[in-house]
């Protein structure tokens, strides 16, 4: 089985995050950068799957020069090898030119199965996975929070706000998965050091026959208009108990959907 | 006269044989495992010294009074009663030998006899001891408890026999006229007083058989020690002359592989990272297995053990050793053809895994392994000097590293230092909320060097950034700085974690990251003078930056507090009317003996009651976060946190006192659940040292906050 996992490098979320000024981006230059962390879930979902079925993973990164790092990170868990798409006129590059590009690196790769976040902790579309199901003209079981392969059929159980669905495709499929799926594993000294012999294959806009046009800030077709700093939070809603109080607890409960 | 000297020769060319043999297969045991760490083989005057100490003088067993003189007893009468081994020999010979020069002397013999006495004394102390706190009455409280009693009674009659044998056949030459002494031998002149009814006869054949038994006696325990646990009669004084100095505490050793430090950035490809096998220990490893003589004074200390938890240092050291021995021949065969031919159980113990759990075979139970607090309250008591926190870390170093194997809630404290340096995941800017609103300007350093004017770097550490209570500390610390006049600075958002969580989890890598970071930044500003509130920053900053390129001058701040007392630059004037007792940081005192520092701030608050604690210093009990405990849940037993509370409650305080973040944490768990208990009142509180200090230096009634 052919699998592989897409990785994003983020600017780490526990961190405060800002906006430029400028061209309303994210500053990635104070920012610590790491792994998106839903996609750590996913590439340990693809290192159970090569366990249990066989086969290869492949890491595909579109990004920057020091999106390498968090390949190395990635590659430090397990997998066989990595894709870099890396392209000076990648920057600005929206998500449907991400999917543009990153389809085209799928096409090359040719794999069974896609894995991937069910979002970015930076931008949170969510809608990356569907765009390359698209494009690519197969399935996409999104939202996973469970995954089991039998034979070339694919099964997960989608996660909604009520409960789950279950969902089913055929492969070749795009998955994306929440964190509840897996506990990913913490890289060995090990897998740290053979991370560093791993072959990364980088690749421009070139290689993929994706023209520049199509990407970057002249390809974007949306773009932020402007930004402004989220509000303070504002104080919490006290009960006072007077007979009724845990009644009134659960209705916030159950009204956020918190149970 | 022949049978007595071909009988005597015999029996001791068959004991040295069958000895040697073993000796032989142990030395060559020990020598399967690695080369130690080179400091071991260096500083000869500090190791004869500690030799002295520990045994001849036997320092670590007189903290214990009356086994520790028991054993003195023994022991010395061991070395003692050489002479009269050499008396022995040398009547095989010659039946009215004595010892060239002195040994006619009455006082030879005056001390042959007293130390006889004195190991028989010391026999039946062991024998009530072993009698009144026999696992079967005492269960898991008794030292013994998993140790081998039989064959610890073995030994004690084989003592025994030796005594016994020599007075009768000292009595017997007394009878004949061959003893060496005409005056002091006074307990063999009784048993001679015994036995002249039986007539000169008798004694003749009294003699001889006494002789020859004495020999046998000694010659076969010599065999029974050489293969039982009872072998640190012969190891102890070459495992303290190799232990750690001062003592295997405080610092953790890097990771060592064929006796050099591996180098994280470009390891060998050989390397070993951690104990992954039994033949990774080194052979000073071995060594402290082959010494343990499983007298359970590390179980008895050990607040794992005694929450309940799987965990007794003697337990896996003795597990450790059997497992060498058991897996020998495996180790010691020389080809994979004469391996294929060992018996099947040495060829399943070479298969089992150093550490896993029970159903895949695991030398070592993983929550044995994730039980240490690495509070080193083993390492203190150990008469012999075996150093278990560093075999646990070793052990742990191996299943992180390698295995990525550990307890899963310890995975997000790892992330939080790798993403944010903290184990919080709180990030560089929250490092210096504690400052706001403390009435005047904390100096944060920018970019530039510790200016001239300034004392002391205030490492505050993450605890004292982040966490609420430790925030007051570093508040009050600052405040008193401030009230003394002493000029600090922090480094604010350039601060990380020491790396200490990482390290004690085995995790040194990760340890190495930060702290070589830390280290870079604090020698290019300069820093010098260190001030820090938390035992953990203190250890690895004074004990194990050193390691990394960083040495610098670092006080804790009850040290440095205490003498800003004793200057008269702080005056406690307002009276604490309160009754308070001290509990010392494992980090603080066990490791670093920083003992006094607080409880002299402490003593010099006036109208305080202080009340210490029944263990304290040496002894004192670990609240439960050390060792990156404070990062996992703690499902086993019962919780090692209260049972501290419990012991701080006791002594009736209003206040338990403390001196690092971690045990602050906890002890204020401990109270709050003792409270929603009823068991503790409601006013009891847990503070830093430091908050009781500004209490008092300041003049109004508002506390630290």
């Amino acid at each position: 089985m052919k699998i592989v996992v897409l990785v994003k490098q983020v600017p780490d979320s526990g961190a405060e995050r800002n906006l430029r000024p400028d061209d309303n981006t994210v500053d990635r230059s104070s920012a610590n950068n790491v792994i998106n962390e839903m996609d750590e879930y996913a590439i340990e979902e693809a290192l159970r799957l090569q366990e249990a079925h066989g086969g290869e993973v492949t890491i595909l990164t579109m990004g920057p020069e020091r999106a390498s790092e968090s390949i190395r990170k990635a590659l430090s868990m397990g997998p066989d090898g990595a894709v870099h798409v890396l392209d000076n006129a990648l920057s600005g590059t929206d998500a449907l030119g991400t999917s543009r590009v990153l389809a085209a690196a799928l096409q090359r790769i040719n794999p069974d199965v896609v894995l991937c976040g069910a979002e970015s902790t930076d931008a949170g579309g969510q809608v990356l996975p569907h765009m390359l199901a698209e494009r690519l003209g197969i399935a996409a079981l999104t939202g996973a929070r469970k995954l089991t392969v039998e034979g070339s059929q694919l099964t997960i159980e989608r996660q909604t706000e009520e409960g789950y669905e279950v969902v089913t495709a055929a492969t070749p499929a795009v998955v994306s998965v929440w964190d509840t799926i897996n506990e990913p594993r913490y890289p060995s000294f090990k897998g740290i050091m053979a991370a560093k012999k791993k072959p990364v294959e980088t690749l421009s806009l070139a290689d993929l026959g994706v023209s520049a046009e199509q990407v970057g800030w002249t390809g974007a077709l949306t773009g932020v208009a402007s930004h402004s700093k989220r509000p303070p939070r504002s104080a919490g809603q006290k009960v006072a108990d007077s007979g009724e109080g845990g009644v009134q607890l659960v209705e916030f409960l159950t009204n956020e959907k918190f149970v | 006269m022949e049978v007595r000297l071909i009988l005597g020769l015999a029996i001791t060319a068959a004991a040295f044989t069958l000895a040697g043999m073993r000796v032989l297969t142990l030395y060559k045991l020990g020598r399967a495992g690695q080369p130690v760490e080179p400091d071991r083989l260096r500083q000869a005057g500090k190791r004869l010294w500690a030799v002295v100490t520990e045994v001849l003088g036997q320092r670590k067993l007189l903290q214990w009074s009356v086994p520790g003189v028991a054993h003195f007893a023994v022991f010395w009468g061991f070395l003692i009663l050489g002479a009269t081994l050499l008396e022995g020999y040398g009547a095989l010979f010659d039946r009215d030998f004595h010892i060239p020069l002195i040994g006619t002397q009455a006082w030879l013999g005056f001390l042959e006899d007293l130390f006889t006495v004195a190991v028989l004394a010391g026999l039946a102390a062991f024998a009530i001891i072993r009698l009144r706190s026999t696992p079967q009455r005492q269960g898991r409280s008794s030292r013994f408890f998993g140790s081998h009693t039989a064959a610890a009674w073995v030994v004690l009659l084989m003592i025994f026999n030796v005594m016994w044998t020599l007075l009768l056949y000292r009595g017997a030459q007394i009878n004949t006229g061959n003893f060496p002494f005409e005056r002091g031998a006074f307990a063999s002149e009784i048993v001679a007083g015994w036995l002249a009814p039986l007539g000169r006869g008798v004694n003749d054949v009294l003699e001889t058989v006494g002789v020859v038994g004495s020999l046998g006696v000694v010659l076969a325990f010599l065999v029974i020690v050489v293969n039982s646990k009872h072998l640190h009669i012969f190891l102890a004084p070459f495992n303290v002359a190799f232990s750690r100095r001062p003592r295997g505490l405080g610092e953790l050793l890097p990771v060592y592989s064929g006796g050099k430090p591996v180098n994280f950035e470009d390891p060998g490809e050989d390397d070993k990272i951690g104990r992954g096998a039994i033949e990774d220990f080194t052979w000073k490893g071995m060594l402290d297995f082959a010494t343990c003589t499983e007298c359970g004074r590390c179980q008895s200390q050990c607040p794992a053990w005694n929450t309940g938890k799987p965990l007794s240092p003697k337990l896996l050291i003795m597990s450790l050793r059997d497992h060498a021995l058991a897996k020998g021949p495996y180790l010691l065969a020389d080809s994979e053809e004469e391996r294929a031919k060992l018996p099947r159980n040495v060829l399943a113990e070479a298969g089992r895994p150093l550490v896993g759990l029970p159903e895949a075979g695991g030398v070592i139970d993983p929550d044995v392994l994730w039980s240490c607090v690495t509070c080193g309250a083993c390492v203190e008591q150990c008469p012999v000097d075996i150093e278990h926190v560093d075999h646990i870390v070793d052990m742990r170093r191996y299943q992180v590293l390698i295995e990525s194997s550990f307890p899963p809630e310890a995975q997000t404290m790892l992330r939080n230092l790798e993403r944010a340096g903290d184990p919080w995941g709180r990030g560089a800017k929250a490092r210096l909320e504690w400052m706001s609103g403390l009435g005047f300007e904390v100096r944060v350093l920018g970019e530039e060097r510790i200016p001239d004017d300034v004392e002391y770097l205030l490492w505050v550490g993450c605890a004292g950034s982040l966490d609420d209570n430790a925030k007051k500390t570093t508040r009050a610390l600052a405040q008193l700085l401030d009230e003394a006049g002493v000029s600090f600075m922090v480094l604010g958002g350039e601060e990380r974690c020491t790396g200490d969580p990482a390290r004690r989890l085995g995790q040194e890598l990760l340890f190495q990251e930060l702290a070589q970071r830390n280290v870079e930044v604090l020698n290019t500003v300069g820093a010098k003078k260190i001030v820090v509130t938390c035992a953990h920053c203190f250890n690895s900053l004074a004990n194990e930056y050193p390691q990394v390129g960083g040495v610098y001058e670092v006080v804790h701040h009850t040290q440095l507090l205490s003498m800003l007392v004793a200057q008269g630059r702080l005056v406690p004037a307002r009276p604490v009317d309160a009754t308070v007792t001290y509990h010392d940081p494992c980090y603080l005192g066990r490791h670093n003996r920083i003992f006094s520092p607080p409880r002299e701030i402490l003593g010099s608050v006036p109208g305080l009651t202080f009340n210490e604690m029944p263990r304290n210093k040496e002894t004192s009990f670990c609240c439960g976060a050390g060792g990156a405990r404070m990062w996992m849940e703690e499902s086993i037993g019962t919780r090692i946190n209260e049972t501290r509370t419990d012991e701080a409650l006791g002594t009736g305080a209003d206040v338990v006192a403390a001196a690092c973040p971690y045990c602050i944490v906890m002890l204020t768990d401990g109270v709050a659940s003792r409270k929603s208990q009823g068991k503790a009142a409601d006013h009891v509180q847990v503070v830093d040292v430091s908050q009781l200090l500004l209490q008092s230096v300041r003049e109004e009634a508002n506390p630290a906050g």
